[in-house]
């Protein structure tokens, strides 16, 4: 039946990845065909083309995908259709469009004609799309799988140098050890739960006792929780659910009889009202209110109150007669409750989380990432650094948000030292680099590093600074990147592309607009105030102070001024180096110098009007946090 | 299987050794097919033997270790060895006689006989089922597991062949063929 609607292509919500997947196919056979008959003419520039028009089709698919608003699960719940999804491969299938086409020259002057390079972007390409849309822990490892193998074979793609394989071999050994440990905590969670979707998960874990801790923090004030109750939004409000579940933990009752009675009389009036207002949803707060207060005065009034109206005195009985019932079970343990599973499903969610930090290149994780960005072809390095951090960030999201925001406390903390760490070590590791690349690299460790404090705060805010940031950072990265790719020095070794800082020394006195733009999108990655890098980058830092992580964001703070530092240098020796000789370079070509300002011109127009940026990012908050809260 | 098993051991030759491993394992996935898991069975079959197996075989091959004697040795750390037997055979028949338990009415003959009633049902055999939810449940998940063997296939293909090469290693049959053993060491003494 499935089988039947997906050939005819009645299952719509995959359709960009199956496009995807069969041109893939197709161009696999065309180039082979293609390569066999002659004796192997140089297609690459022909394949790059085809494959950014693959890319722009897959784009097109996307955005005529009728979407509905909230996600729908196809193929039996495995793959989700919603607006972070599309929203997150809209912006993936561009990054990629425009990489492919800003690395073409370089393809050319670096003599990579083989055009299996292209159909590997593709690939890994669709490894993507599928993480952005996946729903249960298998389609996750398989599209983790599809993407890193590309990468590790486009990170060696240049045999003849020993740096290239050097860095491919250690991008495989260790991305083959995080996929272990990704195997490894995925098959525990099944062994726990006996489910891999997102969804059972969340529905597995909705109600965890961590999750009442953390409310009972936040309601901790009664007064404050008085107010919040009069407050008659919260019908509205995203936190619904946590108040239920903060009137069902027995702490609150407890706490109740420590006060003085006559507090206790309103506090119990309060609420009872309250649910009286809310109607028909809190039957078992009620039952649990009378309880607490069975045999004196305030219980009696409580229960007269309600038991005017014949509809809610039915229930109530009803629900009199199942409190006999469960108190009689309440020995037992049931699952949510059992202390040691919980503490196991913790251990396998730090296991996943570590997996998807050595993907990110985050600080205990980061080793391979230097090594390995600085050997692989600079095209690789460009499409590494780039591309996948924002659909690994949707499938974090995805398992740590949707499903177990329940268990948050465990793996935060976790999060936050790693978070001090990378950023430490990105903010300190690039200021003795004598190379372009790999300062680059660590600055990307230390975004990483920022995107994860966004990660680990935990509040529905820090949902759409996080996309924010993430959207902020691929595009000036992309920009970064482009510039640095298509500035080819005038030597006499033509291959030779590892630049060093000294290589670009009196780049403004040869290509001023250049090195202008390249000094703006560096401001704009460094966080200088007139540009759009420092809009986002204070919204992380006041997310983690709203949900009071001071020592991290004043750490951070701290870090990226010193990490100011290098950026600040590489604009120091594009402007203000006295020399004899400058160097020369090959001036770029026309397209790339229109891909290059139209990126350019995007990055300011979101600094000049950063309200489009913000309202995408909070529909893309706003539809996640209705799943989670 | 044992006697397989006993010769990995005793046989001298490694090649031979290796064989008798890949018999070894043949005879283990019999008996899974007796106890009619086909599909671990067939998977056992596939992996240990189809991969592993002969990926020890062009190793020891490609070694070319020498039958040397260690008839000598043998014999020194039987103790040791027979010890660690001893320990293994324990706790493989305790768990055994913890796990399985006589049949208490074995005795009367009013109960004695055991029908497993799964049986009489016209059941799918263990592959069908398999097949049925692979290819209805996971069918995605089926196309994206064989596009990462397109691109290991790929990957496969640009890592190793080179076309900027000129000259390119073609197997030339009469010269293989017209190779003598006998001139192909030369020993030096």
């Amino acid at each position: 039946m499935i089988i039947e609607s997906s050939l005819l292509l009645k299952e719509i919500s995959v359709f960009p990845e199956l496009f995807l997947g069969m041109s893939l196919i197709y161009l696999t056979l065309h180039c082979s065909f293609l390569t066999v008959k002659q004796s192997y003419p140089l297609i690459y520039r022909s394949i790059v083309y085809l494959g950014f028009l693959v890319l722009i089709l897959s784009l097109c698919l996307l955005l005529n995908d009728k979407l509905e608003v909230q996600g729908t699960g196809s193929f039996y719940n495995t793959i989700v259709t919603d607006y972070t999804g599309f929203l997150s491969k809209t912006i993936i299938s561009i990054l990629a469009g425009v990489c492919l086409l800003a690395v073409e020259p370089y393809l050319k002057t670096q003599k990579i004609n083989n055009f299996e390079y292209v159909l590997l972007f593709l690939f890994s390409v669709l490894g993507l799309f599928l993480l952005c849309s996946a729903n249960d822990l298998i389609t996750t490892y398989l599209a983790i799988e599809l993407q890193s193998l590309s990468f590790y074979v486009l990170a060696s793609f240049k045999r003849q140098s020993t740096f290239s394989v050097n860095s491919g071999v250690k991008y495989f050994i260790l991305g083959s050890f995080a996929s272990c440990l990704f195997l490894l905590g995925s098959s525990l969670l099944y062994g726990i739960s006996g489910t891999v979707n997102f969804d059972e998960f969340k529905d597995l874990y909705c109600f965890q006792q961590s999750c009442s801790e953390v409310v009972s923090s936040e309601f901790s004030d009664l007064d404050f929780f008085v107010d919040f109750l009069y407050c008659k939004q919260i019908i509205e409000s995203s936190k619904f659910d946590l108040l239920h579940v903060f009137l069902n933990s027995p702490e609150v009752f407890n706490n109740l009889s420590g006060l003085p009675e006559i507090r206790q009389e309103t506090f119990a009036i309060d609420i009872a009202c309250f649910l009286n207002s809310v109607n028909s949803l809190f039957y078992d707060v009620l039952l649990n209110l009378i309880l607490t207060f069975k045999g004196s005065d305030l219980g009696n009034s409580v229960f007269e109150m309600y038991s005017s109206n014949p509809c809610t005195t039915s229930k109530l009985m009803f629900l009199f007669s199942l409190h006999e019932v469960s108190s009689f079970y309440s020995e037992n343990t049931f699952f949510p409750d059992n202390v040691s599973l919980v503490s196991l499903t913790n251990i396998s969610l730090i296991l996943i989380l570590i997996s998807f930090f050595f993907k990110l290149a985050v600080a205990p994780f980061h080793a391979w990432a230097p090594d390995v960005y600085e050997g692989s072809p600079s095209s690789s390095t460009f499409f590494f650094s780039v591309v996948p951090k924002l659909a690994i960030f949707i499938v974090m999201l995805r398992i740590y948000y949707f499903s177990f925001y329940s268990l948050i406390d465990s793996w935060r903390y976790l999060v936050c030292a790693c978070v001090v760490l990378t950023i430490l070590t990105g903010s300190f590791g690039g200021l003795t680099q004598k190379k372009i690349k790999s300062l680059l690299v660590y600055s990307s460790i230390s975004h990483m590093g920022y995107s994860l404090i966004a990660f680990s705060s935990g509040t529905f805010e820090s949902l759409q600074v996080l996309f924010n940031y993430l959207i902020i950072y691929s595009f000036s990265g992309l920009c970064v990147w482009a510039i640095f790719i298509s500035t080819q020095l005038k030597s006499n070794f033509l291959q030779k592309s590892n630049k060093d800082l000294t290589d670009l020394v009196s780049l403004s006195k040869s290509n001023t607009m250049l090195a202008a733009l390249f000094t703006a999108v560096l401001f704009s990655i460094a966080g200088f105030p007139p540009m759009v890098g420092f809009l986002v980058k204070i919204n992380v830092f006041l997310s983690a102070i709203d949900s009071s992580m001071f020592f991290v964001a004043l750490f951070s703070i701290l870090c990226s001024v010193v990490a100011t530092f290098y950026y600040i240098r590489i604009i120091k020796v594009l402007f203000f180096e006295k020399t004899v000789a400058g160097k020369l370079y090959h001036p770029i070509s026309s397209f790339n110098a229109l891909l290059i300002t139209t990126i350019f011109s995007f990055i300011l127009f979101l600094f000049l009007n950063p309200t489009l940026l913000f309202l995408l990012s909070h529909k893309f908050g706003l539809l996640f946090s209705t799943d989670i809260f | 299987m044992i006697l397989s098993a006993l010769l990995v051991i005793v046989v001298k030759n490694a090649v031979y050794s290796v064989l008798f491993l890949i018999l070894s394992f043949i005879s283990a996935s019999f008996i899974l097919f007796l106890l009619e898991c086909e599909f671990v069975a067939l998977l056992f079959i596939t992996i240990y033997v189809g991969a592993i197996a002969v990926l020890f075989l062009f190793v020891v091959m490609m070694l070319d270790i020498k039958t040397s004697q260690f008839n000598k040795d043998s014999f020194k750390y039987f103790p040791f060895a027979s010890l660690l037997g001893a320990v293994f055979l324990f706790e493989v028949s305790f768990t055994l006689s913890n796990s399985f338990k006589s049949n208490v009415y074995i005795n009367s003959s009013f109960e004695n006989f055991y029908v497993n009633w799964y049986d009489k049902i016209d059941s799918f055999t263990e592959i069908v089922s398999v097949g049925q939810v692979m290819y209805t449940q996971y069918v995605f998940q089926f196309l994206v597991a064989g596009n990462i063997l397109l691109l290991a296939t790929i990957a496969a293909v640009v890592l190793t062949v080179n076309p900027n090469k000129t000259s390119n290693k073609n197997q030339i049959i009469y010269k293989q063929l017209s190779r003598n053993y006998k001139n192909v060491l030369v020993l030096s003494s």
